[in-house]
């Protein structure tokens, strides 16, 4: 990683819905830095044959550092890491952490926030909701879950936060209806998404089709790099090649050869890991690069692209 | 000696071509004053939203071509339109700001607003010493009107003062000053 990492040991195990486990952090020596609301970190987990590196919201009170709280769901298309914070990750345990990074903080300036979690997504909310309350913010959580599944916390969030809170359980029938979210926009509400990427779409093109610009609707979506045809790597600068497997991220599968590659986000949306490009075409599954530099096909974000051509020559 | 400017500074707004946006509900027009021609271009070239040309500053001049408001009265106008608005700006550079800053406090987000290129070289000028703040300024250096410091143009634009920041132009030695000013562009 190319920030340092810190121990944490893991103070709770608890469940919180069918399928979501949520883990308390807690500090092994310094205390834990302080984070701001919809922050994250990366938690780094040591597999048999691969390290994991995942990263969760956090989910505490952020004015109350002392530990942090994550939640994961146990994926149904799981690439090692939901299953091992699953199965193998116990109380007591020691876990190697990144400090906290924040890609999804509220607009605070806003005069109304609309707060829509899908699942899991409820994560990075449970730290918002502190400080909005605080602040005396005007605010309104929408979530959407499936109660056989997911639906964490809805019985706290329905008791603290009374008629800001909407809840829709599709496993009993009860659907959020996008359409009217957004026509009860008005100027100075922004609205914030954390969700799978279906979710935050059909919310992205209504707005666009109702001429509510892009600034106005917040997502964050921590997908893991989905999979896809093998191919080469080859590192200019020491002629080394690497083999990406069809489950692997680029990322992934340089660290694992020893390279090192300055990143943070691990998802494609921090721009931290651009890597130039010498030869090769990429596929651009990021959404930092704008449209005109991935039409370049001079870089690539290795944490979720992959190649089009059977070989990527990296300026590394 | 005189110190340089720093090129392609980065807070230094940039004014591309502005085009509109199809999907707005509502599009506004505004304009400093008389209507520009390349405001009336755009405005007679849009097609789609319920479209609305304002002339700020020239209440009781019917050649203005427009609905005439005020500065103070965008801020009540604006509360009455829906989130789905652009809004197409013409004039000088500090008036361009200014409203956007009148509709950011309405909560229009700055990728609704759109600025032509402004019509005028004149800055607004931000002492970072005494704080004063100049209109009009053409040239560098400029001589503050609230401390009387030789002030070195900058092209840092500071988006909270609305306005670029002047500097002492020598203060190893105020007194050597270049022997003629610099036209801004």
């Amino acid at each position: 990683m190319s920030d340092d990492l810190m121990e944490v040991r893991v103070a709770s195990v608890t469940d919180v819905a069918p399928r979501i486990r949520e883990f308390r952090l807690a500090p092994v020596a310094e205390p834990l830095p302080a984070f701001s609301p919809g922050a994250h970190v990366v938690v780094e987990m040591a597999g048999a044959d691969k390290t994991y590196r995942n990263a969760y919201s956090l989910m505490s009170d952020p004015f109350n550092p002392e530990s942090y709280g994550i939640a994961v769901r146990l994926q149904e298309e799981s690439r090692g890491g939901s299953v091992y914070m699953h199965t193998r990750v116990k109380k007591g345990d020691i876990l190697r952490i990144t400090p906290p990074a924040n890609l999804f903080a509220p607009f605070w300036a806003a005069k109304k926030h609309i707060l829509v979690a899908g699942g899991v997504g409820i994560t990075p909310f449970m730290s918002y909701l502190p400080e909005m309350q605080r602040r005396g913010a005007d605010f309104e959580l929408h979530y959407l879950f499936r109660g056989t599944q997911t639906g964490a916390y809805r019985g706290q969030l329905a008791a603290e936060l009374g008629e800001r809170f909407f809840s829709y359980d599709s496993d009993a029938g009860e659907l959020c209806d996008v359409k009217i979210l957004l026509a009860r926009m008005t100027p100075g509400t922004h609205l914030y998404i954390c969700g799978p990427e279906s979710l935050i779409q059909s919310v992205q093109a209504e707005a666009e089709a109702r001429g509510i610009p892009a600034g106005f609707i917040h997502y964050e979506e921590f997908a893991a790099p989905r999979p896809g045809k093998p191919f080469t790597v080859k590192l200019s600068g020491a002629g080394q090649e690497v083999l990406v497997d069809e489950d692997s991220s680029m990322l992934e599968a340089l660290e694992a050869a020893g390279v090192e590659v300055e990143n943070m986000c691990r998802g494609g949306v921090c721009g931290r890991c651009v890597t130039r490009v010498l030869e090769g075409t990429p596929e651009h599954r990021d959404e930092f690069l704008s449209a005109e530099e991935k039409s370049r096909n001079d870089c690539v974000m290795p944490c979720v692209s992959r190649a089009v051509s059977d070989s990527l020559t990296l300026d590394l | 000696m005189q110190t340089e400017f720093v090129p392609g500074i980065k807070s230094r707004p940039v004014y591309g071509p502005v085009t509109i946006n199809p999907h707005s509900q509502r599009q506004i027009f505004i304009s400093e004053g008389h209507i520009t021609q390349d405001l009336l271009s755009l405005y007679d070239g849009c097609q789609q939203g319920e479209k609305t040309m304002l002339a700020a500053g020239v209440a009781g001049d019917a050649s203005a071509g427009g609905e005439v408001v005020s500065l103070e009265g965008l801020s009540d106008y604006a509360a009455t339109l829906p989130q789905s608005s652009s809004f197409y700006l013409a004039g000088t550079e500090a008036f361009m700001w200014d409203t956007a800053r009148l509709l950011n406090d309405a909560g229009f987000i700055n990728d609704q607003i759109h600025m032509l290129p402004p019509v005028s070289n004149e800055r607004r000028l931000f002492c970072t010493h005494c704080y004063t703040l100049m209109e009009h300024v053409t040239q560098s250096p400029h001589t503050c009107t609230g401390c009387g410091r030789e002030l070195l143009v900058r092209d840092h634009f500071s988006r909270i003062h609305r306005a670029y920041v002047g500097v002492q132009i020598n203060a190893e030695d105020p007194a050597d000053l270049p022997a003629e000013p610099e036209e801004l562009s």
